[in-house]
């Protein structure tokens, strides 16, 4: 009994099936890369993201086949309240209406988040956004709650509750994708250059959507595969570097960097664990040259003494991380700028916890639950609290109340990371100009990362003041 | 199962092989002590945090020569997963944050030394909180982070037999976290292939089969995206399903993984003949299938006289192999196969239509999901169309009727 041919979703893929397919009708339908043949199931497969491209041959009607893919409809906002678009959102959201496809690239703090609500509320197509980490996922939500009245479903977090508009991170739409993929018409990638992962492309690949957003500030990657974004969602379509809108949209800011001193008990440690890893690689570079760090870790497998030595590595890092005199130094930053709220960024969860068990004010850390994220930034935002400490949680696009202060700790030198914290502090307040303290621990590594930090993009054209 | 970041192998790319890190009693026969002593650490530690536990066991390995600190981190991640950790589940340290977080804002900022302008110090502010919540402070910043993961405390250990179980356990965790990376599974079966498919279609993989003669059955399993590319995606399945086959007789497995060195391409070879142990895992471990919960909803008696057998028979034409997923067994002697045909494709029902066919002479039920259904004209007459879940109701009167 010959079956008409069918295409379906199929776990993350389409597949083309029905009586008598041969090879050049699947490739005349599916259209390039080549269709697959399954034996398992008898049909032809290709990536769900191919089914715009598909979709537009399957409109000659004379294939005759039947699409049963979507499973997606249009939106009913209950109400729509968003705020008036600056001219450049206009302009982003113009670009992005062209194709239908692409990336708007725009410094932190320029409001992407309007330009993809914009977006969802002019196209009321059934929406997927996809962000990092789960922080973000549950800002989404709040944001289209307040600006489209739509309790969107949420999938991550222990949670499975699919709706037409959704949420979710990168991890979960990567797993659940599988059973998603059809039921979206426009998908949103916040900080999308997280996407070319080899794993996470899937939460692209196995997406069927026809529209499709990337957001980010920082399209970069430090393995070049940003150019992957061009298949997996679409083209750059709209670009605004970071200094068309200093000093406009955000604030003018300064940056400052306090070095200061171990205490003599720590230097004095320090100075051993140093002298220590000095001698162990000196010695062992007197009968083998070439001596490199990596065998050094690959040696901890067979003598306790790599051990030993890997241990003093981590132990001087940590006395850089958490030296006392930091703790001081933010004392009397919280006295100079008495009635001004901060936001201080730690290098690791054990410093904020010093932070937070020192000054007693509140710190957020990745095991923090939903309803203490909320409480804790509603609870900044309100004054409630005058501090707020964090590790790297924050990082990223995390919507934090406007404050002028900001206080680096400790941390890494990548580029992305210092340019999205820079957007913290970036937010205009008034016409007051923002202040970016670094503190690092004078003659240590810390002061060489700091350095680094400063050779990107983002502070160029501040002031670096010296206390 | 151990993360990815805990996985020990041997990168064979010469020999194109992958050798997972392995114990055995004549390397590593000193490793049994070991074992005994972590588990005494374990069983001796309730009440305490995790993070003290991690330190005493990587205390033990302190002079031990032949020991990558990722194999002790492994040993602590599988001694985690057999004990209790207190969760504080009411949120309790949240609470306790957020009381003392606000006592402590009108305070701000504590000082080291009060002057004019400053006058709450730490210690008093402490002091005033610590009064105001009726706890002593050192109890209260305790209690602070108590929900923190490595702060918390063992409150039960169901443990390991012994020393070598928990070792026996490492080496297949092991393998399991080597199989993260692989794209494609072989398994030679020979009796118990049917316990193996049903295990793999457990753990969520597709297959395929064929019939050797000599050499007995030959199953493939992979997943839907593996024919467009090879990819990693599947490689937790089959690592999930790994503990059944080891527990089977009579196979052997190659895996293909593909490693992050530019993506090159090694094996990994396994059979009893490596002398790996585990138990059978129970199914109830795997997410719930159509066929699970129909099993479970009939339950282990025989009703009306029909009693469900799980893949008993074995139908085979030529090349071709058809294993029903559930016999049902009369008291009088008749027997009546079942298939379940889930959210496939129409073209895959077409095809078991097809297979089916081959095995026109044998008592088969077939039950289709409705989604399948509507694409297929002409179904069998002894067709099940169902919604969500197969009735057990449905299923009998087919029975009686045939």
């Amino acid at each position: 009994m010959p079956t008409p041919p069918v295409l379906t979703f199929a776990a993350g893929t389409l597949l083309l099936s029905g009586s008598g397919l041969s090879r050049s009708r699947a490739v005349e339908i599916l259209g390039t890369p080549t269709p697959v043949w399954d034996p398992r199931v008898g049909g032809w497969r290709c990536d769900a993201l191919d089914y715009r491209d598909i979709r537009d041959r399957l409109r000659d009607t004379s294939l005759s086949i039947a699409d049963d893919v979507p499973a997606w409809g249009r939106v009913r906002w209950p109400r729509v309240n968003l705020p008036e678009l600056r001219a450049e959102q206009q302009a982003a959201v113009e670009a992005w209406m062209q194709t239908g496809r692409g990336c708007v690239v725009m410094p932190t703090g320029t409001g992407k988040t309007e330009v993809a609500l914009a977006i969802m509320a002019g196209t009321a197509a059934s929406t997927l956004v996809v962000a990092p980490v789960r922080d973000l996922m549950y800002q989404w939500h709040r944001r289209i709650l307040r600006g489209m009245g739509y309790d969107a479903g949420v999938v991550g977090d222990s949670t499975f509750r699919v709706r037409s508009v959704s949420v979710t991170t990168y991890d979960s739409a990567c797993i659940h994708m599988e059973r998603l993929g059809n039921r979206f018409e426009l998908i949103v990638f916040d900080e999308c250059h997280h996407l070319p992962g080899d794993v996470r492309r899937d939460a692209a690949r196995m997406s069927a959507a026809l529209l499709r957003l990337g957001l980010t500030a920082t399209p970069e990657r430090s393995d070049g595969r940003e150019s992957d974004l061009d298949r997996l969602i679409g083209p750059r379509v709209y670009e605004l570097p970071l200094s068309a809108v200093r000093g406009r949209t955000l604030a003018d800011y300064e940056v400052v960097r306090i070095p200061v001193f171990l205490t003599d008990a720590e230097q004095a440690r320090y100075d051993r664990l140093a002298g220590d890893v000095r001698q162990y690689v000196a010695d062992r570079r007197k009968d083998d040259p070439q001596y490199t760090w990596q065998e050094l870790c690959a040696d901890t497998a067979r003598t306790p003494e790599a051990r030993r030595i890997l241990r003093s590595y981590y132990a001087k890092k940590s006395i850089e991380d958490r030296a006392e005199e930091k703790l001081r130094v933010l004392e009397d930053l919280f006295r100079l700028h008495a009635g001004e709220r901060f936001l201080i960024f730690a290098g690791s969860n054990a410093m904020a916890r010093d932070v937070s068990k020192r000054f007693l004010i509140p710190c957020l850390l990745s095991h923090c639950g939903k309803k203490e994220r909320l409480e804790v930034l509603e609870g900044l935002e309100a004054g409630r609290y005058p501090a707020l400490v964090a590790n790297r949680v924050l990082d990223e696009g995390v919507d934090l109340p406007a404050v002028k202060v900001a206080v680096v700790i400790g941390g890494t030198a990548s580029t992305r990371q210092s340019r999205q914290r820079l957007g913290r502090v970036l937010r205009k307040v008034g016409d007051q100009r923002a202040v970016l303290y670094e503190i690092v621990s004078a003659g240590t590594n810390e002061e060489r990362r700091s350095r680094r930090r400063r050779s990107t993009d983002a502070y160029a054209g501040t002031r670096h003041r010296r206390v | 199962m151990l993360t990815r970041e805990l996985a020990i192998a041997e990168y064979d790319f010469a020999g194109g092989c992958v050798r997972p890190d392995r114990l055995t009693t004549g390397r590593h026969g000193h490793y049994a002590a070991l074992a005994d002593r972590m588990l005494a650490v374990y069983r001796t530690g309730l009440g305490r945090m995790r993070q003290e536990l991690h330190r005493d066991v990587h205390g033990l390995f302190a002079n031990e020569a032949d020991c990558p600190p990722r194999r002790i981190d492994a040993f602590c991640k599988l001694l985690d997963e057999a004990g209790v950790f207190g969760r504080d589940r009411g949120g309790k340290a949240a609470a306790l944050r957020r009381e003392v977080f606000q006592r402590a804002a009108r305070l701000h900022p504590l000082v080291a030394h009060a002057d004019r302008l400053f006058e709450h110090t730490e210690a008093r502010a402490k002091l005033h909180i610590a009064d105001e919540l009726g706890r002593p402070w050192g109890e209260i910043e305790a209690a602070l982070f108590a929900d923190i993961v490595e702060f918390q405390r063992l409150e039960e250990f169901r443990g390991y037999a012994d020393g070598r179980a928990l070792l026996s356990r490492y080496n297949v965790a092991q393998v399991q976290a080597a199989l993260y990376d692989a794209v494609s599974m072989t398994v030679w079966a020979g009796g118990d292939f049917k316990t193996i498919l049903r295990y793999a279609r457990l753990a969520g993989l597709m297959h395929d089969i064929e019939r050797r003669r000599a050499e007995g059955y030959v199953l493939r399993f992979s997943g839907p995206a593996s024919v467009l590319r090879e990819t990693r995606r599947y490689g937790a399945a089959m690592a999930r399903f790994l503990p059944a086959l080891i527990a089977c007789r009579d196979w052997r497995m190659h895996a293909v993984l593909k490693t992050r060195r530019r993506g090159w391409k090694l094996g990994l070879d396994l059979s009893p003949a490596d002398g790996l142990h585990s138990p059978v895992p129970s199914p109830a471990d795997f997410d719930s299938s159509v066929e699970e919960a129909f099993a479970r909803r009939w339950g282990a008696e025989p009703r009306d006289g029909w009693t469900l057998l799980r893949e008993g028979d074995v139908l085979t034409a030529g090349q071709k192999v058809f294993v029903p997923d559930f016999t049902f067994r009369h008291a009088d002697g008749r027997r009546v196969l079942l298939e379940i045909v889930g959210f496939w494709t129409p073209d895959y029902l077409e095809q078991k239509l097809a297979t089916l066919r081959l095995f026109a002479h044998e008592p088969i039920l077939l039950a289709v999901a409705a989604s399948v259904s509507q694409h297929v004209p002409n179904l069998p007459a002894n067709t099940i169309v169902y919604k969500t879940s197969v009735l057990v109701g449905e299923v009998l009167e087919r029975l009686s009727a045939l």
